[in-house]
């Protein structure tokens, strides 16, 4: 095994790239988890969606790589809306169990669904950037990943100015820290709720569109994703948005720096014993939790 | 008098069970009225049918003239009715600038700075825990924070349970002059009180719940002086000096 300084720094980047996609996915479900206190099993098939809409829409647009991902968000954040008023909607929140059977129960019905009109074979998504690259020294990193990392820090930045100034964002906080106190001040609770659903929804097809030039497109691509999204919100405090960022870029580095030196298989492995291994020496999650804490 | 509210046979409740049964009566514009009863006779209930927080199962509620009992607690708020739940009603990691903020969520904000200054002054001690959390307030600075939130609104209906509870007497005493305050500038209140004798004391009338019924309704002084409300709810013999 060679330990040179480029093959570790390409690593750490492409830790530090996987983990802000998993951020994105995991910030929306623990947005989604703090306002309607529903853990949304469909989450991953919402990033899936994103990755399908890309590999369909890109060549429509000749390859243009932003106005498809464009596309792969405002779509994904329209199922969204479409998943709210159909279901989630119909879920008071304190009923837990059928929360989980019914959105587990959506995911299965969007997997299979997508098998069978896009069949299992996964697709090779082509972009306008090909497999061109930015070059530093001997570092070198595709665009579609550079661009993927860039993406999602800026989708970081909007998402924390709009919790922390916007007064949708604070209505959003305000319904996960006191459902009461949210009625007591007139903030429509369905509405807000509609809406965080189709921000959640649009920073999956974000993070889906993103990660499909980048890995293959095919329709278990959220079931990949899901449970390590779930357990990253439990780890990083349920509902604390930051604790949720922190552990999912943990974890892409992890995930990197363990599938570049071992077998592929320990990948995996390693990542749902840590992940073992930090629930049960503590608990609560690593962070503080609960009330769409924003810093 | 003018009639502010009317309630007309009000039947709500929570689930398929009502609690509040057939409840009818009216509030005069910038009165003060105690809802007084033992745990579980509707107090509250009837609070919450008022802002909409439960569900309507038949009678109406009007409103200034309008029938509001379909209408959303949003819009009711939009209409002037605001309701302080009993209880620690914030948002505990939020700031008290930012509690305020949510407060005014049905205003436009071009008003939202001014009512705040208004009611900032009305209660400078917010002004000086301003970024605090307000999980970290004091019990009483918490109960004013959460009248704060609503009267930015500048309601004509306040809905208050348990205004004082947990309070000390000094901050009771500082909650009853702040209710009596705000109703005589027209606004209407309609409380409900652990602290019975403090709260008969600034109200105009006095009615008394049973079992999700009225029992009794009248001036706040006569529902005092009744044997039978004395012995149930003042501890038989309470000393005139408050």
């Amino acid at each position: 095994m060679n330990l040179d300084t480029t093959y570790l720094t390409e690593l750490l980047l492409n830790g530090l790239m996987v983990g802000l996609l998993y951020a994105l996915v995991a910030a929306g479900l623990a947005l989604v988890f703090g306002v309607l206190h529903i853990i949304n099993f469909a989450h991953g098939e919402l990033m899936m969606i994103g990755g399908f809409v890309m590999a369909l829409v890109l060549p429509a647009l000749g390859l243009s790589y932003w106005p498809s991902l464009a596309v792969a968000a405002l779509a994904t954040a329209l199922a969204g809306v479409v998943l709210y008023e159909l279901f989630l909607s119909r879920l008071g929140p304190r009923e837990f169990e059928r929360s989980i059977l019914v959105t587990l129960g959506i995911s299965m019905v969007l997997l299979y669904g997508a098998q069978y009109w896009f069949s299992a074979t996964p697709r090779i998504v082509d972009t306008q950037y090909g497999f061109e690259g930015l070059e530093i020294g001997d570092i070198r990193m595709t665009w579609t990943r550079v661009i993927g990392g860039g993406v999602a820090v800026l989708a970081f930045g909007g998402l924390y100015a709009t919790l922390r100034w916007t007064q949708f964002g604070r209505a959003m906080r305000a319904i996960a820290q006191n459902r009461e106190a949210a009625a007591m001040v007139g903030i429509p609770q369905h509405r807000v709720a509609r809406h965080a659903v189709a921000l959640a929804a649009g920073l999956c097809g974000l993070a889906g569109g993103a990660l499909a030039p980048i890995q293959l497109v095919q329709p278990a691509m959220g079931q990949a994703v899901i449970f390590k999204a779930f357990a990253l919100v439990v780890i990083g405090g349920l509902g604390n948005i930051p604790g949720a960022v922190f552990a999912a870029i943990a974890l892409g580095m992890i995930e990197s720096w363990v599938g570049g030196f071992f077998d592929i298989v320990w990948q995996e492995t390693s990542v749902f014993l840590i992940m073992i291994v930090a629930v049960i020496l503590r608990p609560d999650g690593l962070f503080q939790r609960g009330g769409l804490r924003v810093g | 008098m003018t009639v502010a509210l009317a309630i007309e046979a009000l039947t709500a409740g929570y689930g398929e069970t009502p609690i509040v049964r057939d409840f009818s009566t009216s509030l005069a514009r910038g009165s003060i009225t105690t809802l007084i009863g033992g745990n579980g006779a509707g107090k509250s209930t009837l609070l919450r049918a008022v802002y909409g927080t439960i569900r309507w199962f038949a009678g109406r509620i009007l409103w200034q003239g309008e029938e509001i009992h379909a209408l959303a607690p949003t819009e009711r708020l939009r209409r002037g009715i605001a309701f302080v739940p009993q209880g620690r009603c914030n948002f505990p990691a939020m700031s008290v600038a930012e509690n305020l903020k949510l407060g005014c969520y049905t205003l436009p904000s071009r008003l939202h700075a001014a009512r705040v200054e208004r009611v900032c002054a009305l209660f400078p001690v917010l002004r000086a825990k301003w970024t605090l959390a307000a999980g970290n307030l004091s019990g009483g600075e918490q109960q004013l924070l959460e009248t704060a939130m609503v009267l930015v609104t500048e309601p004509q209906l306040l809905l208050l349970d348990e205004p004082s509870l947990g309070l000390s007497p000094k901050t009771q005493a500082e909650v009853f002059a702040a209710v009596r305050a705000i109703a005589a500038t027209g606004v209407t209140v309609l409380v409900v009180e652990q602290n019975v004798h403090g709260a008969l004391l600034i109200s105009d009338t006095a009615i008394v719940m049973e079992l999700g019924r009225k029992f009794m309704e009248g001036p706040a002084a006569q529902v005092r002086g009744d044997a039978r409300i004395r012995e149930a709810y003042l501890g038989g013999n309470i000393k005139e000096t408050t």
